[in-house]
């Protein structure tokens, strides 16, 4: 994998269960939903607002410059019902995320909606998931 | 203790009491001055609390994720509407250039499809009115307990709904929608002649159905019936706003990188 990403999950067929369902105000077709990534990087920025809160993360590709990712998490409300908050990272701080691919290749991945909440580590400590 | 004292605290009491029983007269389910249908008042089902929608994809009965559209009995006009639409869910699921009124400029997702929009909705249930109240954009809707629809209703996003209970269910019976929201999230369409009835049970505590018919002669050829289940939800409500800025910023930085071969 080229952009810091220590290993790659491959997801139990139970998250087919998730691929055709409504739970982002758009579709997930875009990811690849059967499939689990890690990518480790810095926060840059983490934005808590509508349709989707959205991170920023500098990582590490294989020449050592920086990537920017974005993970793409649901709703600020249903956000807040897993028990994250607006606080629950900041700029600066080291996470190790799960996430979604995109299909196409590019830097994003799909991490949160309604039902679900991939692992997220932030500075050591593991946020909730779902 | 003398007598006449214990006959002036005893009057005393009385004294206190009293308006503490007419209140509660008064508030009893089922007073005769209150309420309009006696018979029914005090049976009246308890739909309060929050309910939690989960996602949903189509109201079709056998295939209610869509993953194989066309199987409604539709009309040509509806079949021509499927097909031209670009949802993001179901069999014709399109990540880029889905038109979407919702996704696309944050149109109302009508009443049948607000049905899988993963937020909560509460229910006020008063003598006259039901209110639904939906996290999603804040939305609500009146439902009439004393009143028939009007002779020629207008076209509306959310329809005139009235209701009325039957046993332990909640019936609301709606007319008047426009045509611009889908059925449901994979773009089955609805015609301005929809005559959707609702009925809404608690299973349990923590378990409300409700079950959907849908009459529309202009989108099918003969009426149909899905069910959505809900679960009671102890989360605070919040509303949650849809804006075109938004959204229009997310396709920007997020959509578009998705869906875009990436450069080298």
């Amino acid at each position: 994998m080229k952009y810091g990403i220590s290993k790659a999950l491959v997801l139990a067929a139970g998250c087919l269960l998730f691929s055709n369902f409504a739970l982002a105000h758009h579709g997930v077709s875009g990811y690849d939903v059967e499939k689990v990534i890690q990518v480790s990087g810095t926060v840059t920025s983490f934005n808590w607002s509508n349709p989707h809160c959205l991170i920023h993360l500098d990582v590490k590709d294989s020449d050592g410059s920086d990537k920017d990712w974005i993970i793409e998490l649901a709703a600020p409300t249903l956000m807040a019902r897993f028990g994250w908050t607006k606080d629950s990272m900041k700029p600066g701080d080291t996470v190790i995320a799960q996430t979604h691919p995109a299909r196409n290749g590019a830097t994003t991945g799909l991490s949160g909606f309604a039902s679900e909440l991939l692992k997220f580590v932030v500075n050591g400590h593991e946020l909730p998931s779902h | 203790m003398p007598n006449s004292r214990m006959r002036l605290i005893i009057a005393l009491l009385a004294i206190s009491v009293f308006p503490f029983a007419l209140h509660a007269q008064a508030a009893a389910p089922g007073s005769p001055a209150k309420k309009q249908n006696t018979s029914s008042v005090s049976r009246v089902p308890d739909f309060s609390g929050a309910w939690a929608i989960p996602g949903g994809a189509s109201y079709d009965p056998d295939d209610p994720r869509g993953n194989t559209l066309e199987k409604l009995p539709m009309t040509p006009w509806a079949l021509a509407k499927l097909r031209a639409a670009r949802p993001g869910f179901g069999a014709n699921a399109t990540f880029e250039a889905v038109n979407d009124p919702v996704q696309k400029f944050c149109d109302p997702p009508g009443v049948t499809r607000m049905w899988m929009y993963p937020w909560n909705f509460s229910f006020i249930q008063t003598p006259d009115v039901v209110y639904i109240l939906y996290e999603w954009m804040g939305f609500w809707r009146p439902v009439a307990l004393n009143r028939k629809h009007p002779k020629s209703p207008d076209s509306t996003w959310m329809g005139d709904a009235i209701g009325w209970y039957e046993g332990d269910e909640f019936v609301v019976d709606t007319v008047g929608f426009n045509d611009k929201t889908w059925l449901d999230q994979v773009g089955h369409p609805h015609s301005d002649q929809l005559h959707l009835i609702e009925r809404f049970r608690r299973v349990d505590h923590d378990t409300l159905e409700i079950t959907l018919t849908f009459d529309d002669p202009k989108a099918y050829k003969q009426p149909f019936t899905s069910k959505r289940t809900f679960k009671f939800s102890t989360a605070p409500a919040e509303v949650t706003h849809c804006s075109v800025t938004e959204m229009q910023s997310f396709d920007d930085e997020v959509m578009k990188t998705t869906t875009q071969t990436p450069k080298k």
